[in-house]
C-alpha cells in the first residue's frame, strides 16, 4: 500500500502552526502591548490587539526610570550560582552513586531524590529561618552537647552565633539549588559510558578524583552544558522565593522587580506598555541563550555518549 | 628484561555468601606467557582482576617476586591491563591515551614523547597518533589499548578477553602480534580467555578453571594429549574427544553391549576417551553405521553411532564422504586411548 505522505504532511504541518500560534500568541500580544503609550491603552480599555509608537519610548523608560538593569545583573549572578551549585553537586553526586558500590547506595539514591518531591515553595518558612541564621544549627548544636553551657560560665554571657544571609547572591541561591533533578540525566550518562573506563584508569594509576576530572568530567560536556542552561533559566524564572529572601530592591532579581512595577499606586491602572516593556526586556537573556544554545540542549539531553 | 613471577597462595574470593573462588594456588612462571582459560563464569576474570589489583582477595596471597601486592593500589604494582573493550578514553587522542598513565605518573613531557612514540611504533601504530579511537577500526584500538598497556614498561601484563571482539581475520593476525610483542618485551603475561584456539597458540603454560578451581594446569599440548580430567577432555579441541562408557574386563575394554573396543588391559567400569583424529577407518574394525557427516575441505568429521547406540565423532584426513546410514568399521589408534573414571572424572 503506498500511502498518501502529502496529506499526513500537510495534516502535520497544520497541527504544527496552530501549536507555534498558539505559543506565540502571547508573546505578540506582548509585544504589541509594550507598543503603546499609557494613554493609548487607558483609552483602549484594556489589552487588545492595537499597535502603537511608543515601543522605543517605553523600552528607554525601563532602562532609564527602573532599576530593571541592575536586578538584570541581579538575576544573572544568581541564575549563574544556581546552575554551576545544582551541576557541581549533581555531578559528584552522581559520580559517587554510580561508580562507588555500596549496599547503601539505594537508600542514598532515594534521599537524593526525594529531594525532587519537595519544592522549595512548600518549604519557604523554614529555609526562611535557616537563612536568616545560617548559624542556627551550629547554636543547636552546643546548646544539646552542653557547649553553650560552658561558654557562658566562660565568658560570662549567654553567645548566639548569627550569620544571615537575606539580600545576599548566595542567600537567594542556594536553596533554590537544593535540588537533584540532573542527577537522574547524569546517572542516566554515567551509566551508558563503557563500563572498562574506571578500571583502565585506576590501572593507569588515576585516582577516583583523577578519573573524574580527566575523563568522567569531558565526556559528560555535553550533558553538564545542556543541564546548566536548564538550571540556568530555571533560576531565572524563580519568583516566590527570591521574593521572599531578597527584601530591598537593590538585591531582587528582575522577575521580582518586574512583578514590583506593576503595584506602585494602588488607585491607578497599573501601566500595562511599560510592564509589557519589561517583560519582554527581562527575558531577551534567557531567550538569546536557548537559541543560542538549542542544539547543545537536545544533543545534551540526548544522555548517550556521542 | 624478564617479568616477576605471580605467586598467588590459597587465594579466595566471595560475594557476600558466594565463594567465586574457593582457595586456589598457584604459580606463574616470571616472563611466561600464561593464559588462564575457562567456561563464562568460572572466575577467571575474577582471578585476573584480582592480580591487577582491580578487585580485592577476600583471604590469600599474592606476590609479583617476591613482593606481597594484594593489598597494593593496581598502579603500585607495577602492572597494565588490556581491556575486553579497549576502554580507550573517548576524548583524548591516541597519543595522550598512550601516554594518560605517564602522565598521571607525573613523567616529564619531553620523556613521555619519547616513550609515547616508541610503543606507538611497536605495535605499528605510526601516523595515527593524533587520531581519535572513533576515528579507528577495531583492530587498530586494540592496538592503542596494547600500547597504553605497555608505555609504562611493566613487569606483569595483563589481557582480559582482549580479541573477542575482532573478527576472526584480525583475531589471528593479533595473536601473531602479541606473541611477537611478548617475546620482545618480556613481561609476564596473564591473558584470559573462553576461546580455546587463543590458549592452544598463545599460551607457554595454560591454566584451565572450572568453578574457580583448577583443574589442570600445564602446557597446551599437555592438556590437549593428556587430559587431566573428562572436562579438560570435552573443553579442548574441536570437535572434542570421544568419551564412551565402557567395562574392562581384564585383557580389554568392551562397549556394554559386549562390543570389543580395545585390547587395552583394564578391569571395571571405565570412561573411555579418544580424540576424533585418532580414529582409523579401516575394513575389519568396530562396527558403525553413519549419521551424519560434514566436510570442512582439509577434512572431514563424520557422526557415528556404535552398535549399543553411543555416538563416536570421527576426523577424517581425507575429504571422504560418507552418506547417512552408510556402514563403516573403525579403529582406534594404539596409545591414544585415556581412560577415566566414571565417576570422579579423573584419569586413571
Amino acid at each position: 500500500m503506498v500511502e498518501d505522505t502529502r496529506g499526513i504532511d500537510r495534516t502535520a504541518f497544520a497541527i504544527l502552526i496552530i501549536g507555534v500560534a498558539f505559543i506565540l500568541a502571547p508573546i505578540v500580544i506582548a509585544f504589541l502591548t509594550a507598543s503603546l503609550s499609557y494613554e493609548e491603552f487607558v483609552s483602549a480599555g484594556g489589552i487588545g490587539l492595537n499597535v502603537g509608537s511608543s515601543f522605543l519610548d517605553n523600552m528607554r523608560r525601563i532602562v532609564t526610570e527602573t532599576q530593571l538593569p541592575g536586578q538584570l545583573w541581579n538575576s544573572i549572578v544568581i541564575s549563574l550560582l544556581v546552575a554551576g551549585i545544582k551541576c557541581a553537586f549533581a555531578f559528584t553526586a552522581t559520580f559517587a552513586l554510580v561508580f562507588y558500590e555500596s549496599r547503601w547506595n539505594w537508600i542514598i539514591f532515594s534521599l537524593t531524590i526525594a529531594t525532587v518531591m519537595l519544592p522549595l515553595e512548600l518549604l519557604v518558612i523554614t529555609t526562611y529561618q535557616i537563612v536568616a541564621n545560617v548559624a542556627m544549627p551550629l547554636n543547636w548544636l552546643m546548646q544539646i552537647t552542653g557547649l553553650a553551657w560552658l561558654a557562658e560560665e566562660v565568658v560570662g554571657a549567654r553567645h548566639e552565633f548569627r550569620l544571615s544571609l537575606l539580600d545576599t547572591y548566595i542567600g537567594v541561591a542556594l536553596p533554590i539549588a537544593t535540588s537533584s533533578t540532573s542527577v537522574f540525566i547524569y546517572r542516566q550518562f554515567f551509566l551508558s559510558l563503557p563500563k572498562d573506563l574506571p578500571r583502565a584508569a585506576a590501572m593507569d594509576g588515576a585516582s577516583p578524583f583523577r578519573f573524574m576530572i580527566d575523563i568522567l568530567l569531558p565526556l559528560s560536556w555535553t550533558p553538564l552544558v545542556a543541564t546548566f542552561m536548564f538550571w540556568f533559566i530555571g533560576g531565572w524564572t524563580q519568583y516566590l522565593w527570591p521574593l521572599v529572601a531578597a527584601a530591598t530592591p537593590d538585591a531582587q532579581p528582575a522577575v521580582v522587580g518586574l512583578a514590583k512595577l506593576a503595584n506602585t499606586e494602588p488607585d491607578r491602572i497599573p501601566d500595562v506598555p511599560l510592564l509589557m516593556a519589561g517583560a519582554l526586556f527581562v527575558s531577551f537573556i534567557p531567550v538569546v541563550l536557548i537559541g543560542v544554545m538549542q542544539r547543545q540542549i537536545v544533543r545534551g539531553l540526548n544522555l548517550s555518549e556521542k | 628484561m624478564t617479568g616477576n613471577a605471580i605467586a598467588m597462595e590459597d587465594v579466595r574470593k566471595a560475594y557476600g555468601g558466594n565463594l567465586v573462588i574457593p582457595g586456589l594456588t598457584a604459580e606463574i612462571g616470571g616472563g611466561q606467557f600464561t593464559v588462564i582459560l575457562g567456561p563464562s563464569g568460572c572466575g577467571k576474570s575474577t582471578l585476573l582482576n584480582m592480580i591487577a589489583g582491580l578487585e580485592r582477595v577476600t583471604s590469600g596471597t599474592i606476590r609479583f617476586g617476591r613482593r606481597e601486592v594484594q593489598d597494593l593500589a593496581p598502579k603500585d604494582r607495577g602492572c597494565a591491563m588490556v581491556f575486553q573493550n579497549y576502554a580507550l578514553y573517548p576524548h583524548m587522542s591516541v597519543r595522550n591515551n598512550i601516554g594518560y598513565a605517564l602522565k598521571v605518573a607525573g613523567v616529564p613531557k619531553e620523556e613521555r614523547r619519547k616513550r609515547v612514540d616508541t610503543a606507538a611504533e611497536s605495535v605499528g601504530l605510526r601516523g595515527l597518533l593524533d587520531r581519535r579511537p572513533s576515528e579507528l577500526s577495531g583492530g587498530q584500538r586494540q592496538r592503542v589499548a596494547v600500547a597504553r598497556a605497555i608505555v609504562r614498561e611493566p613487569s606483569v601484563l595483563l589481557f582480559d578477553e582482549p580479541l573477542s571482539n575482532l573478527d576472526a581475520k584480525l583475531r589471528h593476525g593479533m595473536r601473531m602480534e602479541l606473541t611477537r610483542l611478548h617475546d620482545r618485551i618480556g613481561a609476564t603475561s596473564v591473558f584470559v580467555t573462553h576461546d580455546q584456539v587463543e590458549a592452544m597458540t598463545l599460551a607457554d603454560k595454560v591454566m584451565l578453571l572450572n568453578n574457580g578451581e583448577i583443574v589442570q594446569y600445564a602446557a597446551p599440548s599437555e592438556l590437549y594429549e593428556n587430559p587431566a580430567t573428562t572436562f579438560v577432555a570435552t573443553f579442548i579441541g574441536a570437535p572434542a574427544m570421544n568419551l564412551l562408557a565402557a567395562d574392562g574386563e581384564g585383557a580389554g575394554i568392551r562397549l556394554p553391549d559386549g562390543t570389543l573396543l580395545t585390547k587395552t588391559p583394564f578391569r571395571g567400569p571405565v570412561t573411555l576417551g579418544i580424540r576424533p583424529e585418532n580414529i582409523e577407518i579401516v575394513p575389519d574394525g568396530i562396527p558403525c553405521r553413519t549419521v551424519y557427516s560434514e566436510s570442512l575441505g582439509s577434512h572431514s568429521v563424520i557422526v557415528a553411532a556404535l552398535p549399543d547406540g553411543q555416538e563416536l565423532r570421527i576426523a577424517t584426513p581425507l575429504g571422504r564422504r560418507m552418506t547417512p546410514g552408510e556402514a563403516l568399521s573403525v579403529r582406534f589408534m594404539k596409545g591414544a586411548i585415556r581412560l577415566f573414571d566414571p565417576e570422579s572424572g579423573k584419569r586413571h
